[in-house]
């Protein structure tokens, strides 16, 4: 049956059923090289557990009014000023909430083991790496359970849509795409929907003996959802792919309204936006009607706070703050995330409104200072993957766009030159393969 | 009263019944409201000290994680300090000083300053302790009976403390050594990954 020891701690709990659906994802005459091998790691009493968890997360109602942390939130300081050292180092624990100073991704990053409760057992820890485009990589402490609690997020957010993930024993469930010279790629089965398939490759060419085998392979697997970034999105459209999933998932980066339009006409399906985060996982999922990230975790206090650490006045935008979350190795006490947005009730829950992932830049144009959302509205036609907009210190301005986007490079050139003048705007090609920093100025007065 | 002695129940009990404007959250980078530079300048004005704006700037608290809890038992030890018996006994500024700077900081690396408020064997060790540092010592004890209970009060917490952090620097290690476990980089199934 099973391979070896590693592979009985990678599926403790695998059956025939599901280690044929292993060796189907592995022997595909059209499968590509799997760099890496991971796997569920699930235990029989987690895999109810997680059943468990789902059901109750699918649909409890998310009641934080924005501004007015939950009744929940106060054991949580009193709990972590008990077992978590970098808390307990503080002393006694506040009283009011708001008298909780907030950390950040550098305190986390300085030693996460000072952030890790002294009730959590280590011999199952798993460790998720984060890069982030700002600098301070980051391991973040997880576990299995942990891990397969994500699901149970975008199993929400698809319920909005109508949407419930139905494949089981003998078909793909999950397929997650990256399109990176390197990338974690491995195999895998969801105990919790009858071993049904789940791969994690690599679009990239390098991974496979024959490009035109990515699109046999996909076809094959025929998955429900389809999971990946606006990058690996752009290099799926270019396929030729008779199967459609029943729906994408997009993370990690920015996706701009005309390459989820794009995407949607392609594979006739919707497509999630989801904001998530490494250390604390699927924070809000965009909705157009709401014009926004709506919030997806009932455990999890979303709260704006200025430069200087205190809440901002309702419908401000400043940096979006967690506490709570479902990572009981990495419980969240005010952590600055380092994004940026401001927040809204609506009749669904809060709503993330102008998300931006870092601090907000402002570029000198010719009606005067702008935001750099009006910069991402004039780009919104565009289906670019990525690309990063400098103003230099004489005010000009340069977009560096991905290669297969230069077609774009004329009319892009054109709409930027409406907000900041004819003349002023070069487009470039931007080499970078991964996140890259959207916005930046060398004018003074940019981070005002 | 006689210039070498205390009440040391009558401080432990103004310990006890301490105001809660004195247990509030120290002003730190922004957050709290307790101006413990303020409290610190205004007691030791009290004892005819007036400290320079460089000692009392110690008081205002940069980081949360190494500051909060020293400025927290600063001002619990201000408010001890403003007995009106200690202010009365003319004590000597180096002392004062030495007490909200030194042993608040010595203490508070190892306990949390409300412990000296709410439990009775801490204050009696705070009291001994400030006592002992400013050259008073209880009513009716030798010095050599007021060394032995301060050291026996303080030994059992300070082994109890050494124990504690000894176990918090083995648990980092081990937290640390399992994210580096080559299973751990291995991960396990996530639906995305950022």
């Amino acid at each position: 049956m099973m391979n070896d020891l590693a592979d009985r701690e990678r599926f403790p709990t695998l059956t025939t059923e599901g280690q044929r659906m292993l060796d189907f994802l592995r022997r595909h005459p059209s499968a590509p090289v799997f760099r890496n091998a991971s796997g569920n790691r699930l235990q029989a009493h987690e895999v109810e557990a997680q059943q468990a968890f789902e059901r109750e997360i699918v649909d409890a109602p998310i009641d934080a009014t924005p501004g007015i942390p939950p009744p929940w939130v106060y054991p949580l300081i009193a709990r972590m000023h008990a077992t978590v050292p970098h808390y307990r180092q503080r002393g006694s624990p506040p009283r009011a909430f708001n008298q909780v100073a907030p950390v950040s991704r550098a305190d986390l990053s300085a030693d996460i083991a000072q952030f890790v409760p002294d009730d959590v057992q280590l011999e199952r820890m798993i460790q998720f790496r984060t890069t982030g485009t700002t600098g301070h990589p980051l391991l973040i402490p997880s576990h299995p359970v942990v891990a397969a609690r994500y699901a149970a997020f975008h199993k929400r957010a698809l319920r909005r849509l109508g949407i419930e993930a139905q494949h089981g024993a003998g078909q793909v469930g999950v397929v997650l795409l990256g399109f990176q010279e390197r990338c974690f790629t491995y195999v895998s089965v969801t105990p919790t929907m009858g071993e049904s398939g789940l791969a994690k490759l690599n679009l990239h060419p390098n991974d496979w003996r024959d490009p035109l085998d990515r699109a046999r392979y996909l076809d094959a697997l025929a998955p429900e959802i389809v999971a990946g970034d606006p990058l690996s999105f752009t290099e799926y459209l270019t396929l030729p792919l008779t199967h459609a999933p029943r729906a994408l998932i997009s993370v990690s980066m920015q996706l701009m309204p005309a390459l989820r339009m794009q995407l949607e006409q392609r594979f006739g399906c919707p497509v999630l936006d989801i904001y998530s985060l490494g250390e604390v996982g699927p924070v809000g999922v965009f909705d157009a009607a709401l014009d926004g990230h709506l919030l997806l975790q009932p455990q999890l206090y979303v709260e704006i706070l200025d430069r200087d650490g205190r809440p901002v006045s309702p419908g401000t935008a400043g940096e979006i703050t967690v506490t709570g979350g479902f990572n009981d190795c990495l419980p969240l006490l005010r952590y600055r995330t380092g994004d940026f947005a401001s927040l809204r009730p609506s009749a669904h829950g809060p709503v993330l409104i102008g998300l931006c992932g870092r601090q907000p830049v402002r570029f000198r144009a010719l009606a005067g200072w702008i935001n750099n959302i009006d910069v991402t509205h004039a780009l919104e036609p565009f289906p670019l993957s990525h690309f990063h907009l400098h103003q230099g210190a004489d005010g000009n301005m340069s977009l560096q766009v991905a290669p297969n986007a230069m077609h774009y490079a004329v009319p892009a050139r054109a709409a930027l030159e409406r907000l900041f003048g004819a003349g002023t705007v070069v487009v470039e090609v931007l080499h970078a393969a991964d996140k890259t920093l959207q916005y930046t100025s060398s004018l003074e007065g940019s981070q005002a | 009263m006689n210039t070498d002695y205390a009440d040391l129940a009558a401080l432990t009990r103004r310990l006890a019944d301490i105001p809660a404007e004195f247990l509030g959250e120290p002003s730190v980078a922004g957050h709290g409201e307790m101006a413990v530079a303020a409290i610190v300048g205004d007691v030791l004005r009290m004892h005819g000290l007036h400290a320079s704006s460089e000692f009392l700037g110690a008081f205002q608290g940069r980081s949360a994680h190494t500051d909060r809890n020293r400025l927290a038992l600063a001002a619990i030890a201000s408010w001890l300090l403003a007995d009106e018996a200690l202010i009365g006994a003319d004590l000597p500024h180096p002392a004062l000083e030495d007490v909200v700077g030194a042993l608040v900081a010595e203490m508070a690396a190892i306990t949390p300053a409300h412990a000296f408020v709410h439990d009775a064997e801490r204050r009696e060790e705070l009291v001994r302790a400030l006592l002992a540092r400013l050259g008073l010592r209880p009513l009716g004890e030798t010095p050599a009976q007021a060394q032995d209970r301060l050291s026996a009060i303080s030994a059992i917490q300070r082994r109890a403390l050494l124990a504690a952090s000894r176990q918090a620097e083995k648990r980092a290690r081990e937290v640390r050594e399992a994210l580096a476990r080559k299973l751990a980089a291995e991960s396990a199934d996530k639906w995305t990954r950022e």
